[in-house]
């Protein structure tokens, strides 16, 4: 069997390797380092790359990895888990790290990465490099901001490459998934993987910090394993999850007020032009404003205050929904 | 009516004044200043003074403060509602429990109380807020979040005499099931056990967790229970609800976390535990399982760690202890 390293994390043989990779260094000499776990099945097939906490404080990805990796047996083909991407984001409960002091601290708007860039472009360069050399197919969890978070991004949308991305989807199976137009989410792991050849997929299940489920979790695994099926590396029957909703696009929506904010809808609610989102209140708790929805379509995400400067997401709606 | 001057906010008489009560000065010079509501009732009776957001980050009573002062005409209101919805208003722009701008130890406002004119900056903004509190409150309700969305519980500064008696009584009005009649020993700086000191019943609420794990419900619920704490009190007309029995403790131990990690809780506020039950799950960074955290105490659980992550000596959990049902 082909020998497969990653940082500290090399395996030869069928079976799970756990390790370390590092990816910076600390202020006081020590290593930025990152989990990975391999796992090896006993047979040939596609390398799976799994990641999460790209943005430290989208916690749900890293559950569903690991509850996924410590229920997986596997008889054919590989997954490499890395289950943790922003460590030091992830231990201050924040998007970006706290050691990035340049702009740019998105990790997901870097990929591939420079090795000798920002402290967040080099920890793009030393994943992405593995990355590329490893995966045939590449997944990437996220969280938005409230617990029923539910949705996901293919890349390509299109052609050979697309409709590998697409098989992955539908087998994920969330009703409202965007095939990704090239032109967006530049920098991002999905979009770096496409120019690669790699098909991936991104999942946004949850919140951030604390608000998502023991249910999303077991949830999310699951829909794994059936990505799995789908690919041929495990057995047994691929479950069919139904119709889904595509969009052309999703709009990101930044707040233009700031203030106490309760939302006055949920994922998946379908909104017109000009339906109400949400309301702003002040600090004596009267209404400042009610905040409109700009775009018609599916509610993707939305913010889950209680309290907001202006300029973070209002919401997130996707596009022109059509049955797929 | 006498004048009731807080602030900016002045109320001569009937209706709503809304002001700013200045508690610090801000680096850049300008004024560190909170939000005033004194809503003043057709007659004369009792003051009420509710606060929220003694900790930046528990924002469930402000919400709950906002909603009742919302939902109140002053024509139906005998006495005063002085309502302060957002105390630590640096560390709520924040979103962390205290204020970004204290950079000495004493950061916790709750541990504060009165203060000092000229102590660190938390201690300044104790002093700026219990100078009015003692001048006009004749009871005080403070408003806190534990940790998780199901958190919901209370306490009653338990003084001897009429003040523990008048706290108990507000506890009932306010009926969350799992209530403490807290020993005047503990929460040593807490506006509620300063305030019971000189002579003022005080009560603090629990509901909901940090940030934004709380809902419309508690909202609801928080403003329907202090309305029914104003019917107790004489300031609204209208029958004052019987909640039922409540759990008393004799005291609620904090435990800190002594083991880090990711981490997933296992119970949820309200149940019974006993000493060694397993109350969440450690696994590390490869998602192996790294340990169980247990009661270190029987009780029953007032709140508990929400995960996903932890660090050594954050909140554990807290334990009602030797709960009887009264």
């Amino acid at each position: 069997m082909k020998r497969l390293e990653i940082g500290t994390s090399v395996s030869e043989a069928p079976g799970r390797v756990d390790g370390m990779l590092q990816v910076g260094w600390l202020p006081d000499g020590y290593p930025m380092e990152i989990p990975v776990i391999i796992v090896r099945g006993r047979g040939d097939g596609p390398t799976v790359w799994i990641h999460g906490c790209v943005h430290g404080n989208e916690y749900c990805g890293a559950f569903i990895i690991h509850k996924f990796m410590r229920e997986l047996d596997l008889p054919r083909g590989t997954v490499i888990a890395l289950p943790v991407l922003n460590i030091t984001g992830f231990q201050r409960q924040q998007r970006m790290s706290p050691f990035e002091g340049y702009n740019g601290g998105d990790l997901n708007r870097c990929f591939p990465g420079k090795p000798d860039g920002t402290l967040t472009e080099q920890m793009a360069f030393h994943v992405f490099r593995h990355l590329r050399a490893h995966a045939t197919h590449f997944i990437d969890l996220h969280t938005a901001f409230t617990a029923d978070t539910r949705w996901a991004l293919f890349a390509p949308p299109s052609g050979e490459l697309g409709a590998k991305a697409e098989g992955m989807a539908r087998a994920f199976g969330f009703q409202n998934t965007l095939p990704t137009p090239l032109d967006i989410l530049g920098g991002s792991a999905l979009i770096a993987a496409a120019n690669e050849g790699i098909p991936g997929l991104i999942v946004e299940a949850g919140g951030i910090g604390s608000a998502f489920t023991p249910e999303t979790v077991a949830d999310g695994a699951e829909r794994l394993r059936n990505v799995l099926r789908h690919l041929g590396m495990l057995d047994g029957d691929i479950t069919a999850y139904g119709d889904m909703t595509f969009f052309s696009n999703f709009a990101w929506v930044n707040a233009t007020r700031g203030g106490l904010f309760r939302p006055a809808v949920t994922c998946g609610h379908r909104i017109a032009k000009g339906d109400l989102v949400g309301r702003y209140y002040d600090a004596h708790g009267d209404l400042i404003e009610e905040a409109k929805s700009p775009f018609s379509g599916v509610v993707l995400a939305i913010a889950g205050g209680p309290v907001m400067p202006n300029g973070e997401i209002l919401v997130h709606v996707g596009l022109d929904p059509r049955a797929a | 009516m006498e004048t009731i001057e807080i602030g900016t906010a002045v109320s001569t008489g009937e209706g709503l004044a809304k002001g700013f009560l200045k508690v610090g000065e801000l680096p850049d010079g300008q004024a560190m200043r909170i939000p005033v509501v004194i809503l003043r009732g057709s007659q004369n009776g009792p003051v009420l003074w509710l606060h929220g957001c003694v900790h930046g980050n528990e924002y469930c009573g402000t919400f709950i403060i906002h909603e009742l002062i919302r939902s109140l005409r002053p024509q139906d209101v005998v006495g005063t509602v002085v309502a302060l919805p957002i105390l630590n208003i640096t560390a709520f722009e924040r979103n962390q429990r205290m204020s970004p701008f204290e950079g000495y130890n004493g950061g916790d406002l709750n541990r504060c109380f009165p203060g000092k004119p000229n102590g660190t900056l938390t201690e300044q903004i104790a002093h700026a807020v219990y100078g009015p509190l003692r001048r006009h409150a004749n009871y005080l309700i403070d408003f806190h979040t534990a940790l998780t969305e199901d958190v919901r519980w209370a306490l009653f500064a338990n003084m001897p005499g009429e003040v523990g008696k008048q706290g108990e009584e507000i506890a009932r009005a306010f009926g969350f099931r799992s209530t403490l009649p807290a020993p005047p020993d503990i929460l040593g700086g807490s506006a509620m056990m300063t305030a019971a000191k000189d002579g003022i019943p005080a009560f603090i609420v629990e509901a909901g967790g940090k940030g934004p794990a709380f809902s419309e419900e508690h909202v609801q619920d928080g403003a329907e229970r202090l309305r029914n704490v104003m019917r107790h009190l004489g300031m609204l007309r209208g029958a004052v609800t019987d909640y039922g029995k409540q759990w008393h403790f004799s005291n609620f131990a904090w435990v800190h976390a002594t083991q880090g990690g990711l981490f997933q809780r296992i119970v949820r506020c309200g149940d019974h535990v006993e000493k060694g039950t397993v109350i969440g799950r450690y696994q590390n960074l490869h998602g192996q399982p790294a340990g169980d955290a247990r009661a270190p105490e029987p009780g029953i659980v007032l709140a508990i760690h929400p995960g996903p992550v932890m660090a050594t000596g954050e909140t554990l959990v807290h334990i009602g202890l030797d709960p009887r049902e009264v």
